[in-house]
This record gives C-alpha cells, sequence and structure tokens, in this order.
C-alpha cells in the first residue's frame, strides 16, 4: 500500500519529468537549426563548408566578411537576446501571477530602450554608457510603476494598467528624440520602438553576453523559490522563502538582463510577453519553467528575424514580426481578464 | 511521537500599519495537543495566528520557540518545525495534485536538487493522510472544494512540522466536509502528535475538537483552557455578544452553545 502509493506518485512526476525534458531538448535542437540558418542565409548562400571554415578563423574572399561581421552578431544577438528577454518575462509572469506582467508591456524594456535613444541619439555616446544608462532606466522604471501602483493595498491589475500608461509615455518619448535627434533615421526608429537585429556589431555584445553568463545562473538557481512565491505571499514565507529578498535577487536579476538585452537590440516586441507562456504550454507545470521560456525567446527571436529577412519582398526587423503575432494574443489576454473582473 | 516543543508569545502586541489589532497577547501553547482560537468576526483572531506565524511583524512582544525568537532563526530551519495552511492559499493554474503537495517539502531539500526518497514517502504520507492518494496525478483545476482543500492540508503536512498552523481550513465547506477535514486533523494529533493551532468560526465545532481554547475579543485573550471550562453562556455573550445557553453535546460530552434570538423562544428562555 505504502510502497504503492509511492510508485504511483513517482510515475506520474517521472512522465511529467520525461515531458520537460524531451520538449526542451527539441527546443535545444530547434534553436540550433535556426542559429545555422542565421548563418548560412543571406544574399549569398555560401557552402557549409566554407561558412564552418570562415567561423573557425579562415580567411575567405566574400565569406568571412558576410559570416563573421554580418551574419554572426546578428545571430548571437538574437540567442543572447532572445533568452535574456524570456527568462526576465517568465520571472515577472510568474512573480506576479499574470501573463500581462511581463517587462515589455509594463515599459520596463521601454525605459531602457529610452535612455539608449538619449544617450546615443542626443549625447552621441556609445559603449559602456548606454550599457549603463539603461540599466539604471530599466531599474528606475520598475521601481517608478511600483511606487505608483502601491496605493492603500497592492493590485497586481493596478500595477499593469500603470505599466501599459507609463509604456505609452516612454515611447512617446522615444518618437521625440528620434525626431530632434540630427541622426534620425527610419531603422534606428524601428529599432528603439519595436527591436531589430539589423546593424548588430560584434563589439557591442560583450555587456548582453556577460549579464546573461551571470544572471541566468542566479535566476535558474532561485527556480524552486520562484514557485514557493507563486504560492503566494503567506505560504512562500511559512515555506521558510525570504520572500522579499528573493524578489530583490529576481528582478534586479532579470532588469540587468533586459535593458542590457534592450541597449543591444532594442525591446524585440513582445519576446518576453510570450515565451513564458508559450513554454508553459509546451512542459506544462510543476518543473521550472525558466530555461524553457528562455529557449522559446531565443527561438521566437531567431525565427521571427529569418521571417523578416526572407519570406517578403521587403526586410523587416525582428520587432515587426514578434509584434504581429503578440498583439492579438494580448488582446486575447486582455477580453479574457476582463471577462474574469481581473483588470 | 514528535518532540515537545515550548511555543511562546509574551505580551504581543501587532496589526496593519497603523492599527493595533492584537493587544499584549500573553500566551504559550499547549505542546502536542489541538488548540483552537475562537472570536468573532475581525476581533483580530485570524491576525494572531498570522503573527505567531511570523506572517506579520509584531510591533512589540516576543514570539519565542523552546527559547529563541522566532525571528531571528533562519527561516527555512523554522519552516521545518512549524507550518502554517493560509485562509486563501494561491493555485498555480493547470498544476498536478503530487507536485502541489511536492512543494511542501521545500524547507527540506536543497537550492537544484530533484526530489529524493523521502521528499517522495513525505508527499505519499501525506497523501495517505488525507485520502487523496487517487488524485495525485490530477489537475488540481478539476477538483471540488472539499479535495482541494485537503490538497492544501496535505502539502502542509508533507512539511512534516511538529506544529502546524491553520488559518480557518472548513471555512466554504459543507459540514459533511468540515467534520471530514477535522477528522483528520485529530488523527494527525494522535497518531503523530502534531501541535495543532487553529482558527475555527463554528464554536461547537471548535468545543468538541479542541483540547485547548484561546478566546479572542477586540484582540485581546479574555479566556483560555479546557472547552469544558472556557465555553459558558457569560463568555460567549462577552466574546460574541450572543445570549446563549451551553448545553452538553449528546455526542462528545462537550459543551455546545445553543443561541437565544429574538424569535422562536419558549417562554423559559425569554430574556
Amino acid at each position: 500500500m505504502k510502497n504503492e502509493s509511492i510508485a504511483f506518485i513517482m510515475a506520474g512526476r517521472r512522465q511529467r519529468h520525461r515531458r520537460w525534458v524531451l520538449v526542451t531538448s527539441f527546443l535545444v535542437v530547434l534553436a540550433c537549426i535556426l542559429c545555422g540558418a542565421m548563418l548560412l542565409l543571406g544574399n549569398t548562400i555560401h557552402p557549409v563548408k566554407d561558412v564552418i571554415r570562415a567561423l573557425l578563423g579562415e580567411r575567405i574572399q566574400g565569406v568571412s566578411f558576410a559570416v563573421n561581421t554580418i551574419r554572426l552578431p546578428r545571430m548571437l544577438a538574437g540567442v543572447f537576446a532572445g533568452f535574456a528577454f524570456g527568462i526576465a518575462g517568465d520571472i515577472f509572469q510568474t512573480m506576479l501571477r499574470n501573463p500581462l506582467a511581463n517587462p515589455n508591456v509594463i515599459g520596463i524594456t521601454t525605459g531602457s530602450s529610452a535612455a539608449a535613444v538619449f544617450c546615443i541619439v542626443i549625447l552621441h555616446a556609445s559603449g559602456a554608457v548606454v550599457s549603463i544608462a539603461s540599466v539604471i532606466a530599466g531599474l528606475a522604471t520598475v521601481t517608478l510603476i511600483y511606487i505608483l501602483s502601491r496605493g492603500k493595498s497592492f493590485s497586481i491589475g493596478r500595477l499593469i494598467l500603470i505599466g501599459i500608461g507609463i509604456q505609452a509615455m516612454l515611447n512617446a518619448l522615444i518618437s521625440y528624440l528620434l525626431l530632434v535627434g540630427a541622426e534620425q533615421d527610419i531603422p534606428a526608429a524601428l529599432r528603439w520602438l519595436s527591436g531589430s537585429l539589423n546593424g548588430s556589431q560584434m563589439h557591442e555584445l560583450p555587456p548582453l553576453i556577460l549579464s546573461v553568463f551571470i544572471f541566468a545562473p542566479i535566476v535558474i538557481m532561485l527556480a524552486k523559490q520562484l514557485s514557493i512565491l507563486e504560492l503566494g505571499e503567506q505560504s512562500a514565507t511559512s515555506l521558510g522563502v525570504n520572500t522579499d529578498r528573493t524578489r530583490m535577487m529576481l528582478i534586479l536579476s532579470s532588469v540587468c538582463m533586459i535593458s542590457l538585452a534592450t541597449s543591444t537590440t532594442g525591446p524585440i516586441a513582445f519576446v518576453s510577453f510570450l515565451a513564458g507562456p508559450i513554454a508553459k504550454r509546451l512542459v506544462g507545470v510543476g518543473f521550472s519553467n525558466v530555461i524553457p521560456a528562455g529557449l522559446v525567446g531565443v527561438n521566437l527571436v531567431l525565427a521571427a528575424d529569418l521571417i523578416g529577412q526572407f519570406a517578403f519582398v521587403v526586410r523587416y526587423p525582428v520587432g515587426i514580426i514578434t509584434g504581429i503575432i503578440g498583439a492579438p494574443y494580448l488582446i486575447y489576454l486582455l477580453i479574457r481578464m476582463n471577462r474574469k473582473g481581473e483588470l | 511521537m514528535k518532540p515537545t516543543h515550548l511555543f511562546e508569545a509574551e505580551q504581543l502586541v501587532a496589526g496593519y500599519d497603523n492599527k493595533t489589532v492584537i493587544q499584549e497577547v500573553s500566551l504559550t501553547i499547549p505542546s502536542n495537543k489541538i488548540s483552537v482560537i475562537i472570536g468573532a468576526n475581525a476581533s483580530g483572531k485570524s491576525t494572531l495566528l498570522k503573527t505567531l506565524a511570523r506572517l506579520i511583524k509584531p510591533t512589540s512582544g516576543k514570539i519565542n520557540l523552546d527559547g529563541k525568537s522566532i525571528t531571528k532563526m533562519p527561516p527555512k530551519q523554522l519552516a521545518r518545525v512549524l507550518g502554517l495552511l493560509p485562509q486563501s492559499p494561491i493555485v498555480p493554474e493547470g498544476i498536478s495534485v503530487a507536485d502541489l503537495v511536492g512543494r511542501g517539502r521545500f524547507p527540506h531539500q536543497s537550492m537544484l536538487s530533484g526530489w529524493t526518497k523521502k521528499d517522495y514517502e513525505a508527499v505519499a504520507e501525506a497523501m495517505r493522510i488525507m485520502d487523496i492518494t487517487k488524485l495525485a496525478n490530477q489537475n488540481i483545476d478539476e477538483l471540488s472544494g472539499g479535495q482541494r482543500q485537503r490538497v492544501w492540508i496535505a502539502m502542509a503536512l508533507a512539511q512534516q512540522t511538529d506544529i502546524l498552523f491553520l488559518d480557518e481550513p472548513t471555512t466554504f465547506l459543507d459540514i459533511t466536509y468540515q467534520v471530514e477535514i477535522l477528522d483528520m486533523l485529530t488523527d494527525l494529533n494522535r497518531k503523530k502528535g502534531t501541535t495543532i493551532v487553529m482558527v475555527l468560526h463554528d464554536i461547537n465545532l471548535s468545543a468538541r475538537y479542541a483540547d485547548n481554547i484561546f478566546a479572542i475579543h477586540n484582540g485581546k485573550l479574555v479566556a483560555e483552557g479546557e472547552p469544558s471550562k472556557v465555553i459558558t453562556s457569560s463568555l460567549v455573550k462577552d466574546v460574541f455578544g450572543l445570549d446563549c445557553i451551553v448545553v452538553e453535546d449528546p455526542i462528545s460530552g462537550s459543551p455546545s452553545v445553543v443561541p437565544i434570538g429574538r424569535h422562536h423562544v419558549n417562554n423559559a428562555y425569554t430574556p
């Protein structure tokens, strides 16, 4: 009886774990395939052998430049930004128990983006200044939303609505900065409003890559705490989670990652919004959704960028494609929440 | 049997923002017994339980477990001794029963490890006690209110604490489920010696199932002790503002409160 019940519980849990492993592996394989496609496809399709030799450092006329200077940084920017957006979105959504409460919808990425635009277009700054400014702006936006939504008692509905308002204001600010900036042009505007991998350069990537290597392990280690936080403040406290400290570490890590991602690629529309729910649909509930959400983020960005580059006569930046996918889902969620009386 | 613990509160003052709810409450929780906190709505009974379970930081006063202040103990270590089932716990959408019950194992687990043999045993045992083993791999969204409540209690049981606090574990349940849950908690107390402290709405069920009653009125502890000594018509009048007579419960022999309202009252009892 005793052993039977343990076996029964174990069997169910193993089955759910197997699904998690299978889906996660599939997402890794898919991401690798998309990475390959990012390197192979372009104006000219070079032979695979040449592409690999160019990546390994051999100088091949025509291939080396296309692969190492154009396609590789574009792919890396997509991979790391997608991972950062996916993970951070899932953490916010899980922590606040609401899919709308993600950095993209509540304007955190827009805050970072506005700071990046200000530094680049107005101050003509680059590199570390832009990175630092966007992290500070991301954290400032979170703080502002938190203070404004605190009120008498905390409500997630209010936090989301205030966030959407702040996002709209910051978007207006970005448009204004791009208009007054001397160097304003359409591609730059698209990058800072909806995100783009166009013109990604190798020397811009280290802050983003570094932040993912530092903060992704931190949040993955906190995944178990996050799953307890999801049960609500009271249960989490009585299960021994230091709720304030855990939340603070999760928010800081997520915001650092997405702010640097934003300062590199712009706020790629809706990736942090879509990745978590898609991952949860795929892997199910019960095991951590953090890594699958990051991988879905990578796949979304790479697939959307490939579609934007090659599916149409005109090339579209990645954010336009993810925006087309994300906007209907946003409307669907708003309607559903309104019906349930959550807004 | 669970070890005995000395859990005591001294001159406890607590509340929300600037509003003081609990006023200088001192009490000792009888170890390995069932205690029930009773009181009218807004009397502070739930606030008292939450303060004792460290969910609310007291304004002043001390809460000690075996002579050590609970605020100074590492949270995970405390969570292995003291558990709480909140009044309205939050369910993650789409989670299976076994996975939810397993989250009660958190204080026993290290950062990245999966479930150990001990975790499986604790989860299976908790589910057996609450009679929900069959539901293990079902989605919690599919369960009835009574079944859900058993899942939540199982989660608290999987935590394997010596002391268990429950904030109105029977509210919103039919009378059948109320009795069922209270019977299961009594089993737990008798078989394992788990110290149980709960807030209950129903004074008659409280009187029947409690070894010890704490009566709260306006944030003050006005009476404590065995139900047969504490529950009197004058206490019910003081605490609930209700005229009543107290009779003997024919089933358990515990005191049972029969209210006197304005209507349907025989002449003999007209105040």
